[in-house]
């Protein structure tokens, strides 16, 4: 947390007001040019391995009533940003929305924490500055780190050196919401395994599956948050660790590994910084569901729609996850994680993880 | 049980005793037990319709007179009584006519008259003496002054009921203060109850009256209704009648009363629009329904004409045979040359064929020779079963050739499905019609044939177990009576019409049928969409005022105008249905709502199409709207002698719709753009409050001084810009005014500077004048969109300015003045 970080920051949104103060001055109607934020505006940037925004453009002009309110905000919001800067403090984006309220000018209040997270969105894309270099955090980082890795974090109280197996309870690690302000000193681990859910870390951690397989569980908790991938994507590429996902077998948890390999559709921006495009899919797959006969549900129309959603999303447009996906689609059912207890309580550590990370070529 | 038969025959004299006590009704009489009719039913009402009825007087008779009618109503209390007054500035009543036109049912100038006008039936003052006789036993006091009189004559009367006659009472001279008019004051009980619609009848009357001056004074209220024209109604011509509007028994008593001997003559003289093509077409239908028309039948082919001039050989003796052969060879070839043949053409052909056989051969070719050689050759051309050659020589052949005739006639009528031999046996049954009828010309009326279709295709149904339908029928007679001719015949002289009543109703029939061009409107006097719209705006506080007027139109022979007024917005009540002004005449009609053909065209309307909200997409449209719409005509069609509710007439309706419509399309543009600017108020409040917070948060973000942003918020709402810029040029100072237009149509400015110092190098289009030591720039024209104008001039440092623009909405505007 350099001043310089801060100053440069600032600058960078001090620049974004300016410009619409020439724009007022020069008779135009103040505008902000963004890349639109849809499915259909991503492409792939071969050069970096990742998932960006395409070149259509919307654009947020003062023209309508809307376009003036949004504008307003990000003002407004701009200031607030700037001071924070300046002061070296953070805040939370449940903060922020709230902050608005005591601007004092009812068009520039949120409606609700979407606009203002979107707004900060928005503001990270022109100004090239990232949310966590505004000093703006998510409320729940929530995800936790077990396995055989060393590591000092910079916190207000100063440094803390941690053993993210021997020095945590079983909860794990905590991954800040900086994961920047974390040095990697020293590890064991031979690969990252990212688990979808709570269960199933819990499980892998009392089967003791890290200090077998030297894993570093990374638990992502339904879609990972932005420090999360950022942390696995150091762990990639800092430490050369491979690294897999174990996800339930449907489309929603699709997402959640095509968030950690190829970015977010929201911050498509980002994904230079937060995908991980070498991550690999454990499962569990389609195919597993019908060679380990897991107990299943039906899908939903729901299921359907994302699965066929997901077959136009240019991120699975790959031979892998078209053959599952049409599998899945043709088998009409999806498996949870969990559904390996049906085999007993040890298959997932003893036979499940290790047979499909041996195919995987990662053990 | 006795039959009443028996009783009539024993009691002997019931009839005289009956008749004793039968006895005539005077129509005054009859009104007293019938108020209602007249719309006195009650108090309340029976006051407003003294009022109305006085006032439509009133105004009638100063506009006749060519005076701008200044009218003062006043209702005082008198006890459990009312006491009316109402004066007015017309041309006065003569000392003779006065007692009659208030105290005799029916008497009036009006009801033989075919002009508009606003009383007619010449029933409404004197009911309204009548009413206040009855309910108050007081007699009408009556004052009037001529023009040019010295004093005014005074009249206290009441009418004899029994023998509908003024019973004067008081006689005498008076002075008055008017130098000429009419003052009636007449007592009546009454109440106060129908004030709102007492009120509305004189503010509505203001309305389609707007060259009058109306004054109403009442116990708890006192309003004027000013002028808001000085030009008296367009006066209106009396016309005849038209003969689209006239029934069997006028037309009878209108025959009785010419002085034309021909029917000719008389339709030209009497009637309005009938001139001598449009009383041959009139004589025409006539002839058809009185003579009928003759069977016109194809004419032979050749090898057939020579039987026809056999025939006539046959029949002519003693003329030689060069002559006889010629005679008849030019007959049939006449004959063959045409399509069809009737009888009087026949006729003809053999009076010009024997002239010129008798120019040519010398001999005479007499009366009989030439009926002889008629009959012959008709014989021949209809198969006639009596002469032996033609028509064993046709039977031969399978048809005879009326047969034929009939059957290519019924086949091309009737549907494609019929059989063949089905239509072949009806037309030969049809064909016995023609050859069974007495008349052996073939006439039939329209009636006639319509018979002989009807039982040749009973029969045909009752024979040869088909259907033969109404429509077969109809199109069979319509096909029929499409060949078949009109008579030359002469038809009767009008004095013989007079005393045949049936020939008369043909006449009328005939009449209705032609088509006639439509009356004159001149007999009409509509208010006209202009004056429509100033009363509106006089007596209604809106801020949309349409009116229209239609073209005349005809509804049984009688012309009529349709207006339509609408007013919206404003001070009008916004809360519940629109207002409803109907109008008969000039007349505003208060009562029986509900039961009027105007309330039900407005109800029709879908409004919503025209920006009104209409619960249920139909009925009387929500908001603060008045729709007015006025009927003028030389016959309203009431639905009753109270005349308060115009009847449902067809035409009248779609007139009315149209009317209406027309003023709509005008209040529907209105209410979008009203929509539009209110948008764009609302657009234009809204960002102005949040464009100024922005540019205030921006400048201390940046820590800038605060940027001018009227040139954004100009182009942001699409504006026109009008921006001075100055400019210091040695001593003095440039000025110039740029109008940006923002917009995206073409707009057009006017633009005043008004400057304390002379400008000098004014720019081309811009003129100044000075006045009081201030400079007045003067500059208008036109910006298309996205351009901008500029005006320049020098002017001294110290000049202050003032500046001024309109042509633009104030929406639209932008201006900025340093």
């Amino acid at each position: 947390m350099s001043t310089d970080t801060n100053q440069e920051a600032r600058e960078q949104l001090i620049d974004l007001a300016a410009e619409f103060y020439d724009q007022f001055e020069g008779g135009e109607i103040p505008s902000m040019t963004l890349p639109t934020r849809t499915k259909s505006n991503i492409e792939y940037d071969e050069e970096k391995g990742v998932w960006v925004y395409g070149d259509r453009t919307s654009t947020r002009s003062a023209n309508s009533v809307r376009g003036a309110q949004k504008l307003l905000k990000a003002v407004y919001t701009i200031e607030f940003l700037a001071d924070q800067l300046e002061e070296d403090r953070s805040s939370t984006l449940r903060e922020l929305y709230y902050l608005s309220e005591s601007w004092n000018n009812d068009n520039a209040q949120f409606n609700d924490q979407d606009e203002s997270n979107q707004l900060i969105e928005d503001l990270e894309i022109v100004s090239e500055v990232t949310r966590e270099d505004f000093h703006m955090r998510p409320e729940e980082s929530g995800a936790k780190v077990m396995g055989p890795l060393h590591i000092r974090e910079q916190t207000n109280r100063g440094e803390r050196d941690i053993h993210c197996q021997l020095d945590v309870g079983q909860g794990g690690y905590q991954i800040p919401n900086n994961p920047d302000t974390i040095e990697f000193l020293d590890n064991d681990a031979d690969f990252v395994l990212c688990v979808e859910t709570g269960g199933m870390r819990d499980r892998l951690v009392e089967n003791g599956f890290d200090a077998d397989y030297d894993a570093l569980i990374v638990h992502l908790g339904g879609q990972p948050a932005r420090a999360t991938r950022r942390l696995i994507r150091r762990l990639h590429d800092e430490l050369e660790l491979p690294v897999t996902v174990f996800a339930d077998g449907d489309p929603w948890s699709y997402r959640i590994y095509g968030s950690v390999a190829y970015g977010s559709i929201k911050s498509a921006h980002l994904s230079e910084y937060l995908a991980t495009p070498e991550a690999k899919y454990i499962g569990i797959q389609p195919a597993d569901i019908v060679e380990y006969d897991l107990p299943t549900d039906p899908l939903s129309d729901s299921d359907i729609n994302a699965l066929e959603s997901e077959l136009s999303d240019p991120r699975f447009q790959t031979d892998y996850w078209e053959e599952q996906i049409e599998l899945q689609l043709e088998i009409g059912k999806k498996a949870e994680q969990q559904s390996l207890a049906a085999r007993g309580l040890d298959f997932v550590t003893d036979t499940y993880l290790p047979e499909r990370l041996e195919a995987m070529g990662v053990l | 049980m006795t039959s009443f038969q028996s009783t009539l025959g024993e009691e002997e004299g019931i009839a005289e005793e009956l008749a004793e006590n039968q006895r005539a009704i005077s129509i005054a009489e009859f009104f007293e037990k019938n108020k209602h009719m007249l719309g006195f039913d009650s108090g309340a009402r029976g006051l407003v319709t003294a009022v109305k009825e006085a006032v439509d007087n009133a105004l009638d008779a100063a506009e006749e007179a060519g005076i701008l009618p200044d009218i003062y109503v006043e209702i005082q209390e008198e006890g459990d009584y009312y006491r009316l007054i109402v004066e007015d500035n017309g041309p006065g009543l003569t000392k003779e006519s006065l007692p009659k036109v208030f105290g005799k049912l029916l008497y009036g100038s009006r009801f033989h008259a075919r002009e508009q006008s606003r009383g007619q039936q010449g029933i409404g003052i004197s009911a309204a003496v009548l009413y206040s006789q009855l309910t108050s036993g007081k007699p009408a006091k009556i004052t009037s002054r001529t023009q040019g009189s010295s004093e005014a004559e005074y009249f206290e009367l009441i009418i004899d009921t029994d023998d509908n006659e003024p019973e004067i009472s008081v006689e005498e001279t008076a002075s008055w203060d008017r130098p000429h008019g009419t003052r009636i004051e007449l007592e009546m009980e009454a109440n106060m109850r129908a004030r709102a619609q007492l009120h509305d009848y004189i503010k509505h009357t203001a309305v389609v009256n707007p060259h009058a001056r109306l004054e109403l004074k009442e116990p708890s209220e006192h309003f004027k209704a000013e002028r808001a024209t000085d030009e008296l109604p367009e006066e209106t011509e009396e016309i005849r009648p038209h003969p689209h509007g006239v029934e069997l028994g006028t037309v009878m008593k209108m025959l009785s009363a010419t002085d034309s001997h021909s029917i000719s003559g008389f339709l030209q003289e009497e009637f309005t629009r009938v001139g001598k093509k449009t009383a041959t077409s009139v004589i025409d239908e006539f002839r058809d329904r009185h003579f009928g028309r003759e069977m016109s039948w194809e004419t032979p082919t050749a090898d057939d004409g020579d039987a026809v001039a056999a025939a006539i050989e046959d029949a002519t003796a003693n003329k030689g045979a060069t002559a006889t052969a010629d005679f008849a060879e030019t007959i049939a070839t006449t004959v063959e040359n045409r399509e069809r043949i009737c009888h009087h053409k026949l006729v003809d052909i053999v009076e010009s064929a024997a002239e010129s056989a008798e120019d040519e051969h010398g001999t005479t070719f007499g009366e009989t020779v030439r009926e002889n050689a008629v009959e012959a050759a008709w014989a021949e051309l209809v198969g006639d079963e009596s002469d032996e050659s033609g028509s064993t020589e046709a039977e031969s052949d399978g048809d005879s050739r009326i047969v034929a005739d009939l059957y290519a006639l019924a086949d091309d009528a009737t549907s494609t499905r019929k059989d063949d031999a089905v239509i072949h046996a009806f037309a030969e049954r049809l064909a016995g019609k023609f050859e069974d009828a007495e008349d052996l010309r073939h006439r039939f009326t329209h009636a006639a044939l319509r018979s002989a279709v009807d039982r040749a295709a009973e029969l045909t149904e009752e024979y040869d177990d088909a259907a033969f339908g109404d429509t077969a029928r109809e199109n069979v007679v319509e096909a029929v009576w499409g060949v078949m001719r009109t008579v030359p015949d002469d038809p009767p002289l009008v004095r013989e019409l007079t005393e045949d009543r049936d020939a008369s109703s043909q006449l009328v029939d005939g009449m209705r049928a032609t088509d006639i061009m439509a009356p004159p409107t001149r007999c009409l006097s509509p208010i006209t969409d202009e004056l429509i719209e100033a009363g509106l705006r006089k007596e209604f506080d809106a801020d949309f005022y349409a009116a229209a007027t239609r073209d005349a139109g005809v509804s049984g022979g009688d012309p009529f105008i349709v207006e339509a007024g609408i007013a919206y917005g404003d001070d009008l009540e916004a809360e519940g249905s629109a207002d409803v002004l109907r109008f008969a005449n000039r007349v505003p009609l208060v009562y029986q709502r509900g039961a009027c053909a105007t309330t039900d065209v407005v109800k029709q309307i879908g409004w919503r199409n025209y920006g009104l909200d209409q619960p249920g997409g139909s009925g009387v449209p929500n908001g603060p709207a008045v729709i007015m719409v006025h009927v003028a005509s030389t016959n309203v069609p009431f639905t009753s002698e109270s005349k308060d509710a115009v009847a449902n007439v067809p035409e009248i309706e779609d007139e009315i719709e149209l009317a209406i419509r027309e003023a709509a399309r005008e209040l529907k543009s209105y209410l979008n753009k009203r929509r539009s600017m209110e948008k764009r108020r609302r657009k234009q409040s809204v960002l102005g409050q949040i464009l100024p917070e922005m540019a205030e948060k921006v400048a201390e973000v940046t820590d800038n001084p605060e940027p001018n942003i009227d040139d954004a918020v100009a182009r942001i709402m699409n504006n026109v810009l009008v921006e001075r810029e100055l400019e210091e040029n040695g001593d003095g100072q440039s000025v110039s005014i740029v109008v940006e237009n923002h917009t995206s149509t073409t707009e057009s400015f006017e633009l005043t500077d008004i400057v304390t110092a002379e400008p000098r190098e004014l720019s081309d289009g811009a003129n100044v004048v000075e006045m009081d030591g201030e400079w007045f720039i003067k500059w208008d024209g036109d910006v298309s969109s996205g351009e901008e104008a500029t005006l320049e001039y020098e002017i001294e440092a110290d000049a202050s300015f003032d500046l001024d623009v309109s042509g633009v909405e104030s929406e639209k505007l932008t201006v900025t003045d340093q």
